[in-house]
C-alpha cells in the first residue's frame, strides 16, 4: 500500500480534525497510525513535561503571592474617596464660619474709627493741595500779590510820565 | 495613579470576576486561584524558569491595573491569559533579553527541561527516547513565532478551546486554526529530521 495520508492529513487528525477516510486509512495503516499515534503521544509527553516543570513547592507559590502582594498598592485613592475629602474640607470650612462668635462691642468701635479714618483720608485726597503744603500756598499767594500790586504801580507810574 | 484612578468604576462583571477589590488583601484569591496556570503558560512561552517567575508577578501586577477594562466577554482566566501572552511576547521581542539569553541559554537547558518526564516507570530506552522527542519539540516551539508558540501551548498544554485561544490572542478563530497547523507542521517536521539523524 503506497498511498500514505499526507503530512497536512496527519496534523489534521492531531489536531482533532476527524475524517472519515482519514480514520478508515488509520485503521488499516500501520505507517501511517504509528506517525499519527507518535506524535500525539510526543506532544503528550511535551505537555506533562512542561506540568512536571510548572509543578512547584508550596513555599515557591507562597513567596509569588507575598511578591504581587508587595507590589501591588496597598489602597487606591479613588476619585470617588477625593470627592468624599473635599466635602469633608468643605463642611469643615463651613462649621468654622457658622460657628464663629458674634461681633463684639469693641469690634464696633473699631470698625467706627476705621470709617472716621477713612473720611479723613477722602478729605486729604479731596484737597487741592495736602494740608501740610497749605502754609506754602499761603505765601506764594501774598507774594504774588505783592507782585502783581508792584506791576501795577510800574505801569501807573509809567503812564503819568508819558503823560 | 492614574491608571488606579481610571480603576475606580467597576461594573458587576468585574467585581464577580475577583476584580472588585480596593486593597491588596482582596487580591490574594485572585492570584492563588490563576498563578500556577499562568506560570506554567509562562514557562512554555519564555523557557526559563526565573523569567517565568517575574512575568507571572507582572501579569498580576498589570491585571490589577488594568482591572476596570475586564469586560466579562470571557473568563478571568482566559483575561489573564491573554495578559500573560502579550508578556512572553514582549519579553522575547526585547533583543538585548534575547542576546543574554541565547548567550545563558545551552542545549543544557532545553534538556533539562526535556529530562523532566512524568513516567518513572518506563523503560530506560523509552524514558530516553521520550526525553530526546521531548527536548525536539521544546526545540521546534522554540523555533516558532511568538504567536504559533503561544497558540501550540494554549492548545496543547492547557487544552483550551480554539474560542478561549482566539479570546487569549486576540486572534480569529480561523487564524488561530491556521497557527496551530502550521505549528504542529513544524513541529513534526523537527521531529522527522531528528529521527532521520539517528
Amino acid at each position: 500500500m503506497n498511498n500514505h495520508l499526507s503530512d497536512d492529513q496527519i496534523t489534521e487528525w492531531v489536531l482533532g480534525t476527524r475524517d472519515e477516510f482519514v480514520r478508515r486509512h488509520l485503521e488499516t495503516c500501520d505507517a501511517c497510525s504509528r506517525e499519527a499515534e507518535g506524535l500525539r503521544r510526543t506532544i503528550s509527553s511535551f505537555r506533562d513535561s512542561i506540568h512536571a516543570t510548572a509543578q512547584r513547592d508550596q513555599s515557591f507559590w507562597r513567596n509569588q503571592q507575598l511578591a504581587i502582594r508587595e507590589q501591588v498598592p496597598g489602597r487606591d485613592w479613588y476619585p470617588l474617596h477625593w470627592a468624599w475629602a473635599v466635602a469633608m474640607v468643605m463642611v469643615l470650612i463651613a462649621a468654622v464660619f457658622l460657628t464663629r462668635p458674634p461681633n463684639s462691642p469693641r469690634n464696633n468701635a473699631t470698625e467706627d474709627a476705621d470709617k472716621v479714618l477713612l473720611q479723613e483720608v477722602q478729605r486729604d485726597l479731596g484737597r487741592e493741595v495736602p494740608q501740610a503744603l497749605a502754609p506754602a500756598v499761603l505765601i506764594a499767594e501774598e507774594r504774588d500779590e505783592i507782585l502783581t500790586n508792584k506791576v501795577i504801580r510800574q505801569t501807573e507810574t509809567t503812564l503819568k510820565k508819558r503823560r | 495613579m492614574v491608571q488606579n484612578e481610571q480603576a475606580a468604576v467597576l461594573n458587576p462583571v468585574q467585581q464577580k470576576a475577583g476584580l472588585g477589590m480596593t486593597a491588596r488583601d482582596d487580591f490574594t484569591p485572585l492570584v492563588q486561584s490563576h498563578q500556577q496556570r499562568i506560570y506554567r503558560v509562562l514557562l512554555g512561552m519564555v523557557r526559563d524558569p526565573d523569567a517565568a517567575q517575574t512575568l507571572t508577578q507582572e501579569c498580576f501586577l498589570k491585571a490589577y491595573q488594568k482591572r476596570a477594562s475586564f469586560r466579562g466577554e470571557a473568563t478571568v482566566g482566559v483575561w489573564l491569559l491573554k495578559i500573560a501572552v502579550n508578556l512572553a511576547r514582549d519579553h522575547r521581542r526585547s533583543r538585548l533579553r534575547e542576546f543574554w539569553h541565547r548567550l545563558s541559554s545551552s542545549s543544557e537547558e532545553v534538556a533539562d527541561l526535556g529530562q523532566r518526564l512524568p513516567d518513572p516507570h518506563a523503560s530506560p530506552e523509552r524514558v530516553l527516547l521520550g526525553c530526546e522527542e521531548v527536548a525536539g519539540v521544546w526545540s521546534a516551539v522554540e523555533k516558532l513565532s511568538p504567536q504559533q508558540r503561544a497558540v501550540f501551548i494554549l492548545r496543547f498544554v492547557e487544552e483550551m478551546s480554539l474560542e478561549e485561544i482566539a479570546e487569549a490572542t486576540s486572534l480569529k478563530v480561523g487564524t488561530v486554526k491556521t497557527h496551530l497547523f502550521r505549528a504542529v507542521h513544524a513541529v513534526r517536521q523537527r521531529l522527522k529530521g531528528g529521527r532521520a539523524g539517528e
